[in-house]
């Protein structure tokens, strides 16, 4: 091509462009071709911590950027560190954050403090939320932790975790004539018996008994406070609570040795080698026997609700929501990436391309392409899951108690008297009224009113 | 005693030695023999103590936001020592050579701030800092350990500076030096060793601190520490890379302890005998 034939075809080019872009402009005016990309310029700060939901979604951010003309900036931390910064930036009347995630125990907390943006007013107005994005399609029970006295919505949750029992040795338990525990008397029996067996533990458990142990106190009937959210005075030592108490350190005398310090991970890997035969946890951590290639026991395991006890069948829940700093300066732009980030859209995507199952949107849980995906040997997890995190949802909130303000200092109370209990220094009755004492003084220094 | 006798090495001593050393070195060790296994060696119960050493805790470790936090840790902790030894050195010496009174208040008055603890400092820094746009920076790190080094630098060096004879001084100035001179070239090389160990103490404290970097960096000045703690992930802790990174954060502290440690004995024991 000569260089005259060339400027020649350059030229037309350049007319052809400035053809369409004047008759674009004659069809839409200016301000309506800005409106397209409507967050064109802002800069989203967002903030969580590290979970795998943000890894995955991550991947899809650019596409939402492409979208919509903003950039996130998402800084992800470990869960003490960004409980930590976000508490005090909140607390502290800070903006330097559009959108972050609440973290269940700190959601009452900051939802009395009037510290996050009541999302009704988002997705009551139409030209903010289209109707099919339908707030009511996150489950219930999911959600009961967002929302304030009045019934408000201040978060939306997108991870759910669901108490499931993990069996990794069902070959064991059928030779011995076992069947999968549906009751607190069965589940005590099933441990002792299986214990050191083939050097199998009968169960396994970890550290944080504040979070193991409730389920067992209400589930005789007990609670950790008298009726939270609105009482919140401790009641630790009652007869419920005790035996409660009793119950779980009788049940972990078929645990491994050294269980009382076990982190999570810890306790799962025992569960995947086949060390342990039980464990009760979030279905996060239940769930790998099935489905890990780590797992060295797929073919005897199986993943099932956990037992019930005689007065309730209360398993514990949570979930993690994300919501809008009440100072937040780009609140319009935070809402459009938490309507994108939890869309049924990307809840299928991340479903579909990476198996990721613990989200709360009902619609999808219930949809054959996540059944089939979480149908394993047989077994339906995804209708477990829902089950469970649905619970709370239904009738009393008996979760109340763990997202309560007041939690952090009764559960620090109630872990040292367990492990009193557990390693034999005082018997339970003893130990919880001490911690019964302990909590209300702790409290009342705290300024609780009780 | 002796000299003779405190050099023995009888075996009672020998066997308290090693059990002894046994006992200090034994968590650095079982931190960095963790550092090179896999995760799922280092949660198998009973611990495997052989094992085929990995590198891939090390590899992740270099490959991740960690790399830019122990650069963010070494430039905080060098330029805050830096800067605490280039204020702090003069101060010590003024107040050395100060006979006026108030002295003592004054002394008194600088050691306060390093008695009460980082808590009653840390909010009223993160407000303030938020306001002048300081936070997440490693200038807004490498302030506040400056101004907790400083008063350590200023209470460290005076003693060294006592101990020099004034008449040292007025020697040189009788011979025509300026005191700019008498200052470089006389009386600070007189204390290298005090100057040394002071800064391993002021890079020390800048180098371990948690606290501030925790509340007063996010992402883009995130020190060391606070990125080993980024492990522990809400999904399982990665036990390989908090080993990698532990081991990582001790090591160049125990490099410049070793490079300096002549000065270092000398610089802490000076004046311990005398009087």
């Amino acid at each position: 091509m000569t260089n005259a034939s060339r400027a020649s075809s350059i030229t037309r080019r350049k007319l052809l462009k400035a053809s369409a872009a004047g008759a674009a402009l004659a069809v839409f005016p200016a301000p309506l071709i800005a409106q397209t990309k409507p967050f064109a310029g802002v800069t989203l700060h967002g903030a969580s911590f590290q979970h795998r939901f943000f890894t995955l979604l991550a991947k899809y951010i650019p596409e939402f950027e492409d979208k919509t003309g903003m950039k996130v900036d998402l800084q992800l931390s470990a869960l003490p560190v960004y409980n930590q910064q976000a508490n005090l930036e909140l607390s502290s009347g800070g903006s330097a954050y559009d959108f972050v995630n609440v973290t269940f125990t700190l959601a009452t907390r900051w939802i009395a403090a009037g510290l996050l943006a009541n999302l009704d007013e988002f997705t009551g107005d139409a030209n903010l939320t289209p109707a099919e994005w339908n707030p009511k399609d996150f489950v219930d029970g999911a959600q009961v932790p967002y929302r304030d006295a009045k019934g408000a919505t201040y978060g939306y949750s997108w991870e759910g975790g669901a108490m499931l029992m993990g069996l990794s040795r069902m070959d064991l338990m059928e030779k011995k004539g076992l069947k999968i525990p549906k009751t607190f008397a069965e589940l005590q029996q099933v441990c002792a018996e299986i214990n050191g067996t083939d050097g199998v533990s009968g169960l396994v458990s970890w550290f944080l008994h504040n979070w193991n142990l409730p389920p067992y106190i209400q589930g005789f009937g007990g609670n950790i406070f008298k009726n939270p959210p609105g009482d919140v005075m401790p009641a630790l030592n009652t007869p419920e609570a005790i035996q409660g108490v009793e119950f779980y350190a009788k049940l972990l005398k078929s645990a491994p040795t050294g269980v009382l310090t076990y982190t999570e991970d810890q306790a799962r890997q025992a569960m995947l080698t086949g060390r342990a035969n039980i464990f009760i946890h979030s279905s996060a951590w239940v769930t790998p026997i099935l489905l890990s290639d780590e797992s060295k026991v797929k073919e005897t395991s199986r993943v099932v609700r956990s037992p019930a006890g005689p007065v309730h069948d209360y398993p514990a829940s949570n979930s993690q929501g994300l919501g809008i700093p009440k100072n937040a300066k780009n609140q319009k732009a935070a809402w459009e990436f938490i309507k994108w980030a939890l869309s049924p859209e990307i809840s299928m995507k991340l479903v579909r391309e990476h198996g990721h199952s613990s989200i709360c949107r009902r619609s999808i849980i219930t949809s054959d392409d996540y059944r089939k995906l979480n149908t394993v040997n047989g077994q339906d997890l995804g209708a477990l899951y829902l089950e469970v995190l649905e619970q709370p949802g239904k009738g009393e909130n008996y979760m109340a108690y763990r997202t309560s303000k007041e939690f952090p200092i009764v559960g620090d109370v109630l872990n040292k008297a367990f492990e009193q209990v557990a390693t034999g220094q005082l018997p339970a009755k003893d130990a919880m009224n001490a911690a019964q004492d302990q909590a209300i003084a702790a409290l009342r220094r705290a300024g609780t009113k009780l | 005693m002796s000299e003779s006798s405190l050099r023995k090495a009888t075996p009672g001593r020998l066997v308290a030695i090693t059990v002894t050393l046994l006992i200090l070195l034994s968590p650095f060790l079982w931190l960095l023999q963790m550092s090179f296994k896999t995760n799922d060696e280092i949660l198998q119960f009973p611990p495997p103590l052989i094992f085929t050493p990995t590198l891939q805790n090390y590899i992740s470790l270099w490959h991740s936001a960690f790399s830019a936090s122990f650069v963010n840790s070494l430039l905080s902790a060098s330029l805050s020592t830096t800067l605490a030894l280039l204020f702090g050195v003069p101060a010590a010496y003024a107040l050395s050579r100060w006979a006026g009174r108030g002295k003592h208040a004054l002394s008194f008055a600088i050691l306060v701030t390093r008695m009460a603890p980082p808590i009653a400092f840390t909010i009223p820094f993160f407000l303030f800092y938020r306001w002048i746009g300081l936070l997440d920076t490693i200038t807004g790190l490498v302030l506040v350990y400056t101004s907790f080094n400083l008063p350590l630098v200023i209470w460290m060096m005076q003693p060294f500076f006592d101990t020099i004879p004034v008449s040292l001084e007025e020697a040189a100035l009788v011979d025509g030096a300026r005191t700019r001179t008498v200052f470089t070239k006389i009386v600070l090389p007189m204390v290298t060793p005090g100057i040394a160990a002071t800064a391993i103490l002021c890079f020390l404290y800048a180098w371990n601190d948690f606290f501030f970097a925790l509340i007063l960096t996010r992402t883009n000045a995130r020190t060391a520490p606070v990125a080993v703690v980024n492990f522990m992930n809400y999904e399982g802790w990665e036990w390989g890379k908090i080993a990698a990174g532990g081991s990582l954060v001790m090591a160049p502290v125990l490099i410049f302890s070793l490079a300096v440690r002549r000065y270092l004995v000398s610089g802490l024991t000076a004046g311990a005998v005398k009087g």
